[in-house]
């Protein structure tokens, strides 16, 4: 299996061949994992009273999730290729309130806030429901490590290019991203077409897999760097249903 | 007898509480916090017996909070363990330099690891 980078060959971007795939699939699913048996060694040791094992139980079904929604990314991305789906008219706004109430338990465990900015007259795009709920879900979570515990994670949509695509994307108010990663960023990002970004930390596979399902609709996937943090984006073709009427 | 104080830098806050939690039930005190720029405003301040470190942080990496650390004679001798996901690299790697006394691994270890460790290093 050979799988393509987010800059859609080789040469220009980040990419993964198998072995690199599969080494950091395993690293990324190194840590929910430890953090899931070192919760669990401590509730078998009977650490702490009944509220902080309460909170361990549900630390521990919170990092399961997590890790299930990688594992179910990667076999997703793996097959992708293979399978048919349905592109359609969505309402970006909806997914954004769904994604949102999907994600809130786990922001409030970890004591952050996420919204969704509200328009008043939301555009539809073309997309897969569950490819781009994905993506959406991927920028969630990845904001959630970087955001700071101030200012709650932001999931808006809103027009580009003369209303022929939308942008659906997460803010996050956290660190600032130090200019050297930066300039990687920009230096791929005049090479490719498709916009690549890595925190420090970060293995780059989940932004790997969730370029992947944005090329398969026709999407773009990208970062904007902000004095206060960082928004991860899609861009997808705006749908003209509303044109045809 | 003044107990123990420990700070934690670990950017996974619940495994951050997770070790902290550990730590207190066996009488040692701990606090946290996310990333080497906090650290050493902490280390600074409170002068903490022993540190856990985690290796791949947000911002500067914990070499570079090491190399700070060794840097100022009063805060040159605090032993550190080092706690990460992957114990295997730093194998035969010359690590007294940075004052790390221990490598453990969140994979294998038990949470009385840490503290057998941090006991071991205490004055």
């Amino acid at each position: 299996m050979y799988m393509k980078g987010l800059a859609g060959n080789a040469k220009d971007g980040l990419y993964f061949d198998d072995l690199s795939f599969a080494f950091t699939a395993a690293h990324e699913l190194k840590a929910p994992l430890a953090l899931i048996r070192q919760l669990a060694l401590s509730l078998e040791d009977g650490t702490g009273d009944a509220n902080d094992k309460e909170r361990m139980l549900r630390q521990i079904t919170l990092t399961a999730e997590r890790s299930l929604r990688l594992t179910e990314n990667l076999t997703r991305s793996a097959r992708l290729d293979d399978s048919l789906f349905t592109l359609e008219p969505l309402n970006p706004q909806q997914l954004l309130e769904e994604v949102a109430h999907e994600f809130t338990p786990l922001y409030k465990a970890k004591d952050r806030e996420i919204r969704v900015s509200s328009r008043f007259r939301p555009m539809l795009v073309v997309a897969n429901r569950d490819l781009l709920h994905r993506i959406l879900a991927n920028f969630t979570d990845n904001a959630l490590h970087y955001s700071g515990d101030t200012m709650p994670v932001e999931l808006y949509a809103g027009k580009r290019e003369s209303g022929a695509r939308v942008r659906v994307g997460v803010r996050d108010y956290g660190p600032a991203v130090p200019s050297k990663l930066w300039k990687n960023l920009e230096a791929n990002l005049g090479k490719t077409r498709q916009a690549l970004h890595m925190r420090p930390q970060s293995s780059g596979l989940g932004l790997f897999v969730a370029g992947r399902f944005a090329d398969a609709m026709n999407g773009t996937i990208g970062a904007v760097r902000h004095r206060d943090g960082a928004t991860f984006y899609v861009d997808m073709d705006a749908s003209r249903q509303m044109t045809l009427l | 007898m003044k107990q123990p104080y420990v700070l934690i830098v670990e950017d996974d806050d619940w495994l951050a509480e997770q070790y902290a939690r550990t730590l207190e039930a066996a009488g040692i005190q701990a606090s946290a916090v996310g990333h080497a720029l906090a650290a050493m405003d902490v280390i600074d301040t409170k002068k903490p017996d022993a540190l856990v470190l985690d290796v791949l942080l947000p911002g500067p990496n914990i070499f570079t909070l090491l190399h700070e650390i060794r840097s100022h004679s009063d805060l040159a001798a605090i032993p550190v363990i080092l706690c990460t996901n992957s114990a295997d690299k730093f194998v035969g790697e010359d690590l007294a330099a940075y004052g790390i006394k221990t490598v453990l691994s969140k994979t294998t270890m038990h949470p009385g690891d840490m503290v057998a460790a941090i006991k071991k290093v205490l004055p």
